[in-house]
């Protein structure tokens, strides 16, 4: 029902008016449930049953007072026939009622409505505040770092763009639609004309001498002779240390 | 001796008062007017509400609260109240039926309608609105047009206690 009530707050059914006309043969039985389901639980909160048995058709038109009933308990809305016959160009209204200020906050010419502005606390600044200067640096600091990025997104953008269209007017140029597929012909076709046009940087055309690097010879194993004069060094460098460490005792 | 004797007159003074006692009766039949009729031309020669011939026909509405206590009667019109100078016969049919109903028994409405002249009365069986419609179709002469102008008919409805 929420494409057929306003889902207002406080909202209530007075009646339930319908019409609808039955097409039938006058001596057979027909029975015909204008109802709603019962959002809130099990069964119907409005049932209207209309017996046409043993009637001619004819086009029938009722208005039935509820009571007032609440939005929340309206549920989806059908038209049940039982027996023979047809019901044709059904139609269906509710009456209904609602205080506009029930919930003053709805709307601002409620009587009662706070502005929700009014309810933030507006804090004092202390502008000569260390924390505040420093506020205001990091803040202009952000605003800069971020004028830059944007700067350089916008340099890229056009970069990639340019790149872009290059790349389509060689491949209008060359009548290709490169798309997903990269073709072995349409890449060198491409190729050729990247080349042409020097777009490509020249190192990329350097051949490079091939050939084979064979392994160097091995070092064999055999028997390695200490070395005199390191062993000399060694023993020079401790007598130095010690002499050094017992320097700060002296 | 002496004796005294009281004599005790009361007085009682004659008074006589007429009281009026008031009764006000509303009537627990409605009839109210639902649709205007418009006559449409098919020929030169015929005047109808039909829709078919691009009329409208009357609709005229009885609220009844009590039922079996009334029937509906309604006339459909065997002159023009307006209309040009006419020279020649016109002949007057119609038919009344309900064309809507607040109850499924009123349904029957049709079934038991007793009509004679260009009268159709309806007993009003079941309390609530039930909606007559009228047909009527006014001929000319005998294929002969009808001059131009405005032409107005009346159907007369009322609800008679029974």
């Amino acid at each position: 029902m929420s494409n057929v009530l306003p889902q207002a707050a406080g909202l209530e059914v007075n009646n339930v008016v319908y019409r609808y006309t039955t097409d039938k043969v006058a001596e057979d039985a027909m029975l015909v449930h204008v109802q709603n389901e019962n959002a809130q639980g099990p069964g119907y909160i409005f049932r209207a049953s209309d017996d046409w048995s043993g009637l001619p058709g004819n086009t029938i038109s009722k208005a039935i007072p509820v009571g007032g009933i609440p939005l929340d308990f309206w549920g989806d809305g059908s038209i049940e026939v039982e027996g023979f016959g047809t019901v044709l160009d059904p139609e269906v209204y509710y009456t209904y009622q609602y205080l506009p200020c029930n919930t003053p906050q709805d709307n601002p010419s409620c009587e009662g409505y706070i502005d929700p502005l009014t309810l933030i606390p507006e804090t004092e600044v202390d502008t000569s505040s260390e924390e505040y200067i420093q506020a205001e640096i990091d803040r202009k600091a952000n605003l800069q770092a971020q004028k830059e990025q944007e700067e350089k997104d916008a340099r890229d953008k056009m970069a990639k763009a340019t790149e872009e269209k290059v790349r389509e007017s060689l491949e209008k140029m060359l009548g290709l639609s490169l798309g997903a597929s990269l073709q072995k012909e349409q890449d060198t076709l491409l190729h050729n004309a990247l080349v042409s046009t020097n777009y490509l940087p020249r190192n990329y055309l350097v051949a490079i001498s091939g050939g084979e690097y064979p392994d160097a010879e091995p070092l064999k194993d055999s028997d390695l002779p200490d070395n005199a004069k390191g062993r000399r060094v060694n023993f020079a460098q401790q007598l130095l240390h010690q002499k050094i460490v017992q320097s700060q005792y002296d | 001796m002496k004796k005294l004797v009281i004599l005790l007159f009361c007085a009682f003074s004659a008074q006589a008062e007429e009281m009026e006692v008031v009764g006000n009766v509303e009537s627990k039949c409605i009839v109210t007017p639902d649709t205007a009729g418009v006559y449409g031309n098919p020929t030169p020669d015929v005047l109808s509400t039909d829709p078919t011939d691009g009329g409208v026909d009357p609709v005229v509405r009885f609220d009844v609260i009590q039922a079996s206590m009334y029937k509906a009667r309604i006339l459909y019109p065997t002159s023009f109240s307006e209309s040009p100078a006419l020279n020649d016969v016109v002949a007057w049919t119609g038919d009344v039926a309900t064309s809507q109903v607040s109850d499924t028994g009123m349904s029957g409405y049709d079934a038991a309608k007793v009509e004679f002249d260009n009268v159709t009365e309806f007993s009003l069986t079941v309390a609530g609105s039930t909606w007559f419609k009228t047909e009527t179709q006014a001929d000319y002469g005998y294929g002969k047009a009808f001059p131009g102008g405005v032409y107005r008919a009346v159907v007369s409805a009322e609800c008679i206690a029974i």
